[in-house]
């Protein structure tokens, strides 16, 4: 029983940044290929596009910092908050990095036949981000009490 | 069937079609549209095939016969998987059903017999005994029925023309609430493709009559003018 307790402790600081991976993963490649796509349809602004698909491999750096942040020996005490923290913020920076995708991707689809937009429709994507922040900031808030 | 994000450089790389109506020409060519189309997985590019063959004009021209168009639609609505699909399909057959009723009341014949195949979908029978109404009782239904009816009863082909492929137009974008960069948004896009093709059509064709008009009616006058100049 210890052992398994031990186990979702080290579940949960791994888990933080294998799952923030996951989500930068999944976002940056639906915002590339949209880039990709906006390319064939344009004849500039190549780096704009590029530069708005990799937003979402933000989620991946919160995931590293929780990672570290969690990182302690494992005991039995504080196995379940570790586990609890990594996990669920985890899943949430998973989710955020892929709904920031698919946002980078609407923005750049956006902007490719209006330019004027390009501020103006980065702005879900930035509020995707927002909550995110939120995601990450609470985390390490909560992970000071965990017990070392 | 693919994911809701399966098509998303295809999607990207497709200029927007703009306002049915204001457009002048499609927003790219139908080689450069193909060329795009092949990154299609196979099995969706032979579902985006029947369903263009079957809403293609030419289809109903080469097969002759409306039971012959309905026995091509109930064959391509069986070879199809996706309910989104059968809708989009359901939905435009219809469409035409009425239009088909609207312009064989305009010719002065009567109501479909019972029994006869000549149009498809939900409506047939309930049209064929509403014969009487503008509408015939569908103008729930179909709420553009009754102008239409007026347009096609004025002889303005025109008008008539651009009232359906609005109506095609709002109803593909209707369908497509929802789809931005999965399979059903390319269906919706080549679709609107098409009605967009139609238009320009039809815009140059009365363009080009306008033309020839109006060139006779000047050479017509320019006969007159030398005519009077002759006299004078």
């Amino acid at each position: 029983m210890n052992e398994l307790v031990i186990a979702l402790g080290w579940t949960g600081i791994y888990g933080v940044m294998a799952l923030s991976a996951i989500g930068s993963v999944i976002g940056c490649t639906l915002a590339g290929q949209s880039a990709i796509g906006a390319m064939l349809d344009t004849d500039g602004g190549y780096g704009r596009y590029l530069g708005v698909s990799v937003m979402p491999s933000s989620n991946i750096i919160y995931g590293i910092v929780v990672m570290f942040t969690l990182n302690r020996e494992v005991t039995a005490e504080n196995a379940g908050a570790l586990f609890g923290i990594g996990v669920f913020a985890g899943i949430a920076l998973l989710y955020a990095g892929l709904m920031q995708g698919r946002c980078c991707a609407s923005a750049i689809n956006a902007s490719k036949e209006k330019p004027e937009v390009f501020g103006v429709s980065l702005a879900p994507a930035a509020i995707v981000e927002g909550f995110a922040v939120f995601v990450f900031v609470f985390a390490l808030v909560i992970s000071g009490g965990a017990p070392q | 069937m693919s994911g809701p994000d399966a098509y998303v450089m295809l999607l990207s790389s497709l200029p927007h079609h703009g306002a049915l109506t204001r457009t002048k020409q499609t927003p790219l060519s139908r080689l450069r549209l193909n060329a795009r189309l092949k990154v299609l997985a196979p099995e969706d590019a032979e579902a985006l095939g029947l369903v263009e063959d079957l809403l293609s004009w030419e289809l109903v021209q080469k097969l002759g016969s409306d039971a012959e168009v309905v026995r091509r639609a109930k064959q391509t609505m069986a070879r199809l998987d996706s309910p989104f699909l059968k809708e989009i399909l359901r939905q435009r057959l219809e469409l035409r059903t009425m239009v088909a009723a609207l312009r064989r009341r305009r010719r002065g014949l009567p109501a479909p017999r019972s029994g006869e195949i000549w149009g498809f979908g939900r409506w047939t029978n309930h049209i064929a005994h509403n014969w009487g109404d503008s509408a015939f009782g569908l103008a729930r239904v179909f709420p553009w029925a009754r102008e239409a009816d007026r347009l096609i009863k004025e002889d303005d082909a025109y008008g008539f023309e651009r009232l359906i492929l609005e109506e095609v137009w709002r109803d593909l974008g209707r369908a497509g609430e929802g789809h931005t960069f999965d399979f059903e948004a390319v269906v919706v896009y080549v679709l609107r493709w098409n009605v967009v093709e139609r238009w320009t059509a039809y815009n140059e064709a009365t363009a080009k009559e306008r033309f020839v008009g109006l060139v006779e009616a000047g050479m017509s006058q320019a006969g007159d003018l030398f005519g009077e100049a002759a006299n004078g």
